[in-house]
This record gives structure tokens, sequence and C-alpha cells, in this order.
């Protein structure tokens, strides 16, 4: 997604970078810990997944804390205390008119979040806090850390107290390592660092009044689950929800984990993850005819009958049958001659039993949800089959662009979408022109040499390459050779199966 | 308890209930069971997100009106138990909104409502 206008909020002289994103009816502000850029982040797929995900439900608000990555830099030596961050989250409420906000704070951002809670309870509607910690003394083990922002700041080397799972990935943390550069200078860094070992905010925990739910990955790298536990106790009806992982960082590990947990807490309603997109071939069958000659559309029983049918003809082609009450048969494909195959053998068998079907194929992205999928592309080979006539199976031109070689005739037919731009053309599947489907598993003989013929012949008999080599006069490494030949050429799996087509094509 | 009163939607009522950030006036037009769906870019029209039961639209409605910004109502049409309006909305950083919003009436509350909005962003 292409990162949201930056616009910038004005805290006393400073001026404090933000974001909007999402049209929820409520306010979701994302307080971040130590570092973060709201230009360089939209760059990471996870950043984009979580701010997509949280956006979907809320209108989600990022910012760049004083001293880091848009926001004014300053002096960094200069350490901005959490009351001049609380001043600034104000600052960026008031400039995205927000009267009430969700605050989900994470690690440092947690204290700070914490901290404006007790102190604005007026305007916090809600708090999510992850990865954090009352008291950085008891919880975190700086050290370490504040000696690799001295060492080795830019180089991505910070990423092993974020998410040590990737710190092995060079391009993620070559990615880190600019992420760093672009969000403190290195002085500001140690700054930071210096000023989260020195965060105590446990007097504020039992004046929240806000409704609390802190996350906490079970093995956070930099942070102790135990810290949140502890705020958990301490923060009055606080739920406390542990999260499978290392990442201290929330928008690395599974984030769909944590979008989930938020969505359920503030909206009430256990979210549908929908985002699972698939480039699939899509197929449509409708009913539109059976014996009596009637149309009969939605008839429950006819339809699930068809619906069986095409649940075993699919599941021999590898595809998935959309379950659900649908007035037609959804199902979808790896690939364009499967989908093809499998709406023939439906026609086919369907016209056995009396009922004519008409079929739709188009090629899309589908989004999947376990049993059910949708999409415009879905749409789209629905319009397609409602064009076609009964018995007839019509496909878009992109599937027939991409079944070339497969074996498949089409005759072109009329266009989808005549005053769209460009039309959509159509082509009618030619059913008794399909080629054999098992082609390669009854092979022609033919395409072997005399030689290799012969070698065939005695392999069928049983006899091994030593023993054909002396037959043949030839050494044994030519009739390894051409045994290696014949199954290649027969597309065959092993010595034995060849012997069986041979046998096979002699009795034939 | 407060009493609620029983107000007889219209478009006059809504215009001013919304231009005056009345969460609590605006959730007394619903009804009990009111389903209110939303469309928007990231609620497509094939999920839309939807929210049921005057409470969790009372909820909706605090939301929205506890933002600072400004609303202007600005066509409303009736016609028997069904009432469209417009909305014009301003953030106070500039960003704007702009509603469409289709609505059924039973017995003088809104039994459902559709709205499909569009976002500066």
């Amino acid at each position: 997604m292409r990162p949201p206008e930056v616009r910038y909020a004005r805290s006393g002289d400073w001026r404090i970078a933000y974001q909007v994103v999402g049209q929820g009816s409520f306010d979701l502000v994302f307080v971040d810990g130590f570092i973060s850029n709201l230009e360089v982040q939209w760059e990471d797929p996870g950043f984009n997944h979580l701010a997509n995900r949280l956006s979907a439900f809320s209108r989600l608000i990022l910012f760049d804390k004083r001293g880091t990555g848009l926001s004014d830099r300053g002096d960094p030596t200069e350490l901005p205390g959490l009351q001049t961050h609380m001043d600034d989250l104000c600052a960026v409420l008031d400039a995205t008119g927000s009267g009430k906000a969700v605050l989900f704070g994470c690690a440092e951002g947690a204290a700070i979040s914490l901290l404006f809670a007790a102190n604005y309870p007026d305007r916090v509607r809600a708090l999510v806090l992850y990865g954090g910690f009352a008291n950085s003394m008891e919880y975190l083990a700086q050290t370490e850390f504040m000696a690799t922002i001295e060492k080795s700041w830019g180089n991505g080397f910070s990423l092993q107290y974020f998410s040590p799972g990737r710190f092995n990935d060079p391009r993620f943390r070559e990615w880190w390592g600019r992420f760093e550069r672009l969000s403190a200078s290195p002085r500001a860094a140690m700054a930071l660092a210096l000023m989260s070992t020195a965060i105590d905010v446990s007097s504020a925990l039992p004046h929240v009044v806000a409704s609390t739910l802190i996350l906490h990955r079970t093995n956070d790298v930099s942070v102790p689950q135990e810290a949140g536990h502890d705020l958990a106790q301490r923060i009055p009806g606080a739920r406390f929800l542990a999260l499978p992982g290392r990442d201290h960082q929330v928008w690395t590990g599974d984030t769909d984990e944590v979008a989930d947990a938020v969505e359920e807490f503030l909206t009430g309603a256990r979210p549908v993850r929908h985002h699972h997109q698939l480039l699939a071939t899509l197929l449509v069958a409708r009913i539109v005819q059976h014996a009596t000659q009637k149309a009969i559309g939605g008839n429950g029983d006819l339809l699930q009958l068809i619906h069986n049918i095409t649940e075993r003809i699919a599941g021999r082609y590898g595809g998935h049958v959309s379950e659900g009450v649908e007035p037609e048969i959804l199902a979808h494909f790896d690939g364009p001659s499967r989908a093809v195959r499998c709406a023939v053998e439906l026609v086919r068998e369907a016209c056995e039993l009396g009922i004519k079907c008409s079929c739709g194929l188009h090629i899309g992205e589908v989004e999947v949800h376990r049993t059910s999928f949708a999409g415009d592309a879905l749409r789209v080979a629905r319009e397609i089959a409602a064009k076609a006539k009964p018995g007839e199976i019509l496909a878009s031109s992109i599937v027939t662009d991409l079944s070339p070689g497969a074996g498949l005739h089409f005759v072109e037919r009329e266009r989808l979408g005549e005053r769209s731009e460009p039309p959509l053309r159509l082509f009618a599947v030619v059913p008794e022109h399909l080629e054999p489907q098992l082609k390669l598993e009854n092979p022609a003989i033919e395409v072997l040499t005399t030689r290799e013929r012969q070698v065939l012949t005695l392999v069928s008999e049983g006899l091994s390459n030593p023993a054909i080599a002396t037959e043949l006069h030839l050494s044994n490494h030519t009739v390894k050779r051409h045994v290696a030949n014949i199954l290649l050429k027969l597309d065959l799996p092993s010595r034995a199966a060849a012997a069986a087509l041979a046998a096979k094509q002699q009795q034939a | 308890m407060p009493t609620t009163t029983v107000e007889r939607v219209n478009g006059a009522a809504i215009k001013q209930a919304i231009e005056n950030r009345d969460g609590r006036r605006l959730a007394s037009f619903y009804a009990d069971d009111a389903h209110l769906k939303v469309i928007d870019r990231n609620n497509p029209p094939s999920r839309p997100r939807e929210v049921h039961g005057k409470a969790a639209i009372a909820t909706f409605w605090d939301d929205i009106c506890s933002r600072a910004m400004t609303h202007k109502v600005e066509t409303s049409i009736a016609e028997g138990d069904r009432l469209a309006f417009s909305q014009a909305c301003t953030y106070p950083d500039g960003a704007r909104v702009f509603c469409l919003a289709v609505l059924d009436l039973e017995n003088g509350k809104i039994a459902n409502q559709t709205v499909v909005q569009a976002w500066d962003e």
C-alpha cells in the first residue's frame, strides 16, 4: 500500500509527524517504542499488514516521537521525558480531531500510553499494551543493547533485540539498518535507549480506568513475559493475553495474531481473516435446465447433487469447491486446463442425469476464506457463466491464452462487457476435440527408436541390464542409457512401469 | 433511569443531531434491533462493516461524535418510510469525508441504514 500522507502536529515549537489511515468509527493511536519512521516502515510487509488489519476497523493514527523518524529531531543529548511525549501525543490527538482514542502502546510506548491514560482518562477509550513494562529497572537489560548501538548503529545489528528469528536474513537485516539510519541518528538512538532505562510508571497503574488489554509474546527477546503479567495484575480489570513468539517488535512475527486479539478486544467480534489471496482459475457452474426443460435456478436438492458431483470431479483435478448455499457451484483450480477438463466432465455427467449445466471459466485473484472465496474475478466468472448456453462451457481469453499445448480447443464467441474497455473475449470449449487427458499415462511406443524398442521388449521379459547387454551385444553402460532414455521419453517412473506398458501394448 | 423521549425521525432532526455531534440523540433515533451497514475503502460491498442493535449503534455514534470535527448535512430526501441524506465532514487538519446514507424507517425509528463514505487519505 502507498504510505498515507504525512502531516505535522504542532507541539510547542516542535512538529510531530503523523499519518492517518482507515475510516473506522473510533480512533486507534499507535504509540511505538524505541524508533519509528513513518516513511520507511511502510516498506516492510509485516508493518503494512498489521497497519492494514488495524485500519480496517479503526481510524489508525501513527506518529513518530520527537527526535525520531520524520518528526523534529532537536538536540540528541536533551532527552525528552515521558511528560514531553505525552504532550506530543496530545498534540497529535488535537490535530486529528480525536476526542477519545484507543491507545496501542508498544514497549516504551506502553509506558507513555499508561501515563497518558492515567492523566487524561477522558481522552482514552481503551488501552492495548504490547511488550510493555511498568519499571525498566526490573525488566529491561539495556547494557548489551546500548553497546550494540554504540558499536554498530546503522548496520541493522539492533534487530537481534527486536526480531531475533530474522537476524540471519541478510536482506531483512540490511533493510533494518536502513530503518535504523533513517529513524534516529546514532546519538539520538543512544539517548532513547538511555531514556528507556529510567522508566517507572508504577504509580500510574492504579489510576488507569480505561479497559485494558495486555499482549505479550511468550518468549519476547527483550522484555520478559512477567513484565506483562505484572502490568495486568496492577491495572484494574486488565486482561492478559499471551501470544506465541520471540519477537519484541510488534510488526514482525505473526502480526495476524496481534491484529486478531486487538480487533476482538475493541469490536467484540472475532475477526474473520479475509486476506488470503490466491491467483486461481475459477469455475462457475449453473444449473439451467433439467429433463422437464423447466428453468429451475435454485432447486436445493438438485444443486446439492451437482455440488457433490463437482466435488468428486474437482477433487481429481486438485480443485476446491466452495461450501455454502449459493445459486451456483463455485470451484477454484491451480491451472486452467484442469478447470476446463473438470467443467467438461461435469457438463457430461450432469447431462447423463438429464440436467443441463452451463459453465463459466476465468482467471484472477480471489480472496480465500476457509471454505469459500470471493473477489472481483469471481464476479466476472459468474457473468461468463450467465452468458453460456445450456451445456456450454465459456472461458475468458485469459484462460485460453494460458492453456496452449494443453490439448484444448476453443471457438471464439461473443464478448463480455462490450461497453467496457477493453471488452473481455470469450471462447467456448469444444469438448469433442479434447485430446485424451491420460495421454501421458498411455504414451506411444512409436516415439522410441528401434533399438530402444528392442531394449524395452527385453525389459518387459524381465531381463536385467547385463542380460540385455549380452543379448544385444551392447555394453552394460549403453543399455543403462537406453533404459534411462526410454523412461524419459515415455515419462515413466520406473523400469517396472516400462515393462508393464510394453506388456500392455503387446496385448493390444 | 432516564426516559427517552419518543421523537419521530426526520431529515431535520437528523441534520440537527449530526451537526451538533449529539451522539445520544442520534442513538435514540434507532429501533432496538436496527442494522447499520458501512461501506468504504476497507469495507467493500461484499464485506461491509455491520453494526447490529441499538447499543452498538450508540457506541458507534458516540465514537464519531467524540471527534472534534465539523459535520454538515447537505441534502436530505424523504419518501414514505425511506430517507436519504448526504453529509460533508472536515477534520481539524483539513482532511475531509463525504458520506451518503440511505435509511428505512419502521414506526418512526431507523430500522436499517446504509452509509457509503469516502475519505481524504
